[in-house]
């Protein structure tokens, strides 16, 4: 039974690794947020200094792409839970399919932000000494378009590393490797999903809303 | 556990870690024991520790003479970078921590391993990884800006800054995941009888450290990347001809290394606790407090980087809040040090090498802790930011604590890591060495300091020329010190007298097995109904033969 | 299998519809967020509103999504010990920048007095370092 091979011999119980590996993924989300907040702490000093600069770069962004993007994150992370929820029941073809839509998801997001950063490519909304655009006075443009392309893409790799945990214990359900009695990786990949999630919803507001 | 009688041998155990399951070296690098993981993280500790001691020899040597003595200004730049580079992120981080924690977290909580031994491994590799990577940029002239990659010269300087940085931000990642390791098995491989108020003090020192480790070492990490997209990309937001704020990154850096400075001492504070036990044989005076300290350390630590920023230009205003919350950390240090001697106060002492780098620590520790209570004072800052007092400040609490710490550790725990006793008397030779040398190496360069001579500067005015050939002297003494202690310290590796289950006649639950540790750390769980230091059902100033009399440990 | 392992049993009852609630409370307040970003409030009431909308979202997602409103304490000290450090830094930082003599900050930067920001936007600017 998958239970019983699952067990570590340095664990007493399987109920106690299970509490073990939720911890422990627990303190890993813990110190991905503290690794994002050097950029969160970055922008809160320049938006603050460059407030009018950071405004109109802002406005200079598409709006819709960024809201549609959360959308789809909020959605991508409620397929997640219903996954683990299919898993809890043993209905773990379920899972892996809900996973894979979930995975979907995930591409229509980095499809998206691609798109969008083409389109800054192209009118050289780029980062510090890159930046060409000029329509905005000032160091403001420059400085918010490194913090853009350092938040969104330290936020994308996240989304890819991810994709590619859900892929994997999505394939290793659809393969019936966990049942109702143990689905732990499933428990701990939809943790690490919804911490991408949980990042883009203050990201979203902060760089497209001001 | 009763002493054992004067007239049974010790045993070396036969079935242990080293030769279970498997010897050789493929064995050894695909291992998920924590004791062979923490075992390797001592050696390739050691090994760093060498390399930062040779660029420590190196600048004393500079320093001898007040012009140029045996380098040109680049070239010491290089080498005090690198210095700082290897000691701290190669040795003073990893060393205790993952090192001796490795070996004795799970065992202390009575647990067959930690919570992810391969995660564990995994932590090694990252640190051989990161290390290497490091050291790879010093192939190629290294970096000249300081361990502390101060912007906007780091964003720009010519030298080979990135390989540094990369390494760095890697070793950052062995540090979180040991953290993690930690916490997880605290919480939930505790074997039956070891509540929370029964944990070993090592344990719960290593507890606040990984939880700086968790919470610090991604800042860090984030940063030295943005210094490396900076100087490789230009992606400036440190750069002030683009407006940035050079005096950021000093927020940012020093938001991980001030509470990296509590991940080094807190691990030697551990250590502390254990030998001041065993070498008074007595229980710890305020288990609680002693405990509780070490979490209010890693909290409170977080709250006072500014105090590095005082001269960098931050806001006086924000420089009053840092210089007031840099106060509140001193008192659970001196909680600590009450408490420890409190400790040895009626105790039953015996003089050992662990006990003589427990005084030299205690010592150094108050000497270090009182100039760093002083160097929080802004005003007196102005005058010693940046000279020699921050450096013997620093080297104090570094060498003349943590590393004397570590050299405790070394003697106290090296007969429950090889089943062997080192040579106790030469040990106090080169206790005497070390600690003689330390003294005349930093207590030179508080007066330094005092009198103005900046640190990182190669040459002097003449004035200066004196103490500084007094620190250079001290440092050779220093060094001759280290090099005694690794020769007997290898010698008892196959010479040293067979130290059987407890030689020291400690409490600890670490003793409770035999010497070496079996591969699942104890051939029959004990019933962990003592406390770890409890002393007290032992009689009032009994005879007691000096632990490792009655064991046959050579004494000369 | 003991009553208190359910969420291990077989039988375990489903938590569809909390999803599905969750989901909706998030995406309203998605719409909610992007709505009022357009009546642009002045400055720090603007960051003040998106943030707390931004926060009862993650607090959506972290005690449903993420199940810490059934586990145990540990898990979610860590979580709310990492917001108060990233809370930490970005305040005592910007608490720098926020209180400094205004030509301490960059030059350019919008808090310093117009005139000079005006003379420093007029004139040359200094040659980047790259």
């Amino acid at each position: 039974m998958a239970s019983h091979a699952a067990l570590a011999h340095h664990f007493e119980s399987l109920e106690k690794q299970t509490q073990a590996q939720r911890l422990g993924m627990w303190l890993f989300l813990a110190s991905e947020i503290l690794l994002f907040t050097a950029l969160f702490a970055a922008y809160g000093v320049y938006r603050y200094l460059y407030a009018g600069a950071f405004a109109e770069a802002s406005r200079g962004l598409e709006t819709w792409m960024g809201g549609v993007n959360t959308f789809v994150l909020v959605t991508s992370s409620l397929t997640v839970a219903l996954g683990l929820d299919a898993a809890r029941q043993g209905r773990t073809r379920r899972t892996a399919t809900l996973f894979f839509l979930s995975i979907g998801m995930g591409l229509v997001f980095m499809g998206l932000k691609a798109v969008e950063y083409r389109h800054h490519v192209l009118h050289g909304e780029l980062p510090g000494r890159f930046y060409t655009a000029g329509h905005i006075a000032g160091s403001g443009g420059s400085l918010f378009f490194a913090l853009y392309f350092l938040i969104t893409g330290l936020h994308a790799v996240h989304v890819v590393v991810g994709m590619t945990v859900l892929g994997v214990i999505g394939v290793k359900s659809w393969r019936g490797a966990y049942s109702a009695e143990y689905h732990t990786p499933v428990e701990l990949a939809g943790l690490y999903w919804h911490l991408v999630d949980l990042i883009w919803i203050f990201v979203f507001p902060l760089i497209y809303l001001i | 556990m009763s002493p054992r009688p004067a007239s049974s041998a010790p045993v070396f155990a036969e079935r242990n870690y080293l030769n279970t399951p498997a010897t050789g070296l493929r064995s050894w690098l695909t291992t998920r024991d924590h004791k062979r993981i923490g075992v390797m993280f001592l050696v390739a500790a050691l090994i760093a520790f060498a390399i930062g001691g040779f660029f420590a020899l190196l600048i004393r040597l500079e320093l001898l003479t007040p012009g140029p003595t045996i380098m040109d200004a680049m070239s010491y730049n290089r080498i005090f970078t690198l210095h700082g580079v290897v000691m701290i992120f190669l040795f003073m981080i990893p060393a205790i921590p993952s090192g001796f924690g490795n070996f004795l977290v799970p065992i202390m909580v009575g647990a067959k391993d930690v919570a992810f031994p391969r995660l564990n491994l995994l932590s090694f590799y990252l640190y051989l990884l990161g290390a290497v990577i490091a050291l790879a940029g010093m192939v190629y002239g290294g970096a000249d800006t300081g361990w502390t990659f101060y912007t906007p010269y780091s964003t720009t300087t010519p030298t080979k800054v990135v390989p540094i940085l990369l390494g760095a931000f890697i070793l950052g990642f062995s540090s979180i995941l040991t953290g993690l390791n930690f916490i997880v098995t605290t919480h939930t491989l505790r074997a039956p009888g070891i509540t929370w108020n029964k944990l070993p003090l090592f344990v719960w020192s290593i507890y606040a450290t990984s939880v700086i480790q968790i919470l610090a070492t991604p800042v860090l990490g984030m940063t030295l990347l943005l210094v490396a997209i900076e100087h490789a990309f230009g992606w400036g937001i440190f750069d002030p001809a683009r407006g940035g704020d050079p005096v950021l990154f000093q927020h940012f850096f020093w938001f991980y290394s001030h509470p990296a400075v509590y991940i080094m001492i807190l691990p030697a504070m551990a250590v502390m606790s254990e030998v001041v036990c065993a070498f008074s044989r007595k229980n710890i005076f305020g288990y609680k407090a002693v405990a509780y300290s070490s979490l209010g350390i890693a909290f409170v630590g977080f709250f006072t980087w500014g105090h590095h920023l005082f001269t960098s230009g931050q806001s006086p205003y924000n420089a009053g809040v840092f210089g007031v919350l840099s106060m509140f950390v001193g008192i659970f240090t001196a909680i600590k040090v009450f408490n420890w001697v409190a400790t040895m106060y009626r105790g039953s002492i015996s003089f050992t090498t662990p006990f003589i780098y427990f005084v030299g620590f205690l010592f150094f520790l108050f000497f270090g802790g009182m100039t760093g209570v002083a160097l929080a004072t802004v005003s007196l800052d102005i005058h010693w930011q940046d000279t020699y007092f921050v450096v013997a400040h620093f080297h104090f609490i570094m060498v003349g604590s943590t590393m004397m710490a570590f050299l405790a550790a070394l003697h106290y725990w090296w007969p429950k890591i090889t089943g062997r006793m080192y040579n106790e008397r030469w040990g106090l030779v080169a206790a005497v060495f070390v600690i003689l040398g330390f003294v005349f190496t930093f207590l030179p360069q508080f007066l330094l300091g005092n009198e103005g001579m900046p640190r990182r500067y190669y040459s002097y005015p003449e004035r200066y020329w004196a103490l500084n050939v007094a620190s250079t002297a001290g440092a050779s003494v220093l060094a001759l010190g280290f090099m005694i202690v690794l020769a007997y310290i290898l010698v008892a590796l196959k010479h040293g007298a067979v130290a059987g289950a407890d030689p020291w006649g400690s409490r600890g639950y670490e003793w409770l097995t035999a010497s070496p540790p079996p591969l699942e750390n104890f051939d029959e769980l004990p019933a962990f109904e003592r406390g770890p230091h409890e002393y007290h059902d032992l009689p009032a100033a009994s005879p007691q033969a000096p632990p490792g009399a009655a064991r046959g440990a050579s004494h000369g | 299998m003991s009553a208190h392992h359910a969420a291990h049993g077989p039988t375990v009852h489903s938590h569809v519809g909390r999803y599905l609630l969750v989901w909706g409370g998030l995406m309203i307040l998605t719409a909610v967020t992007w709505g009022l970003s357009s009546f642009h409030l002045p400055g720090g009431a603007g960051v003040a509103v998106a943030l707390t909308i931004a926060s009862v979202k993650g607090g959506l997602v972290a005690l449903f999504f993420m199940h810490l409103y059934d586990q145990p304490g540990p898990n979610r000290l860590v979580l709310l010990t990492s917001l108060v450090f990233v809370a930490l830094l970005v305040l005592l930082t910007l608490l720098d920048n926020a209180t400094r003599f205004p030509l301490a900050n960059p030059p350019d930067a919008e808090t310093a007095p117009q005139r000079i920001r005006d003379a420093i936007l007029n004139e040359a600017r200094p040659a980047p370092v790259h």
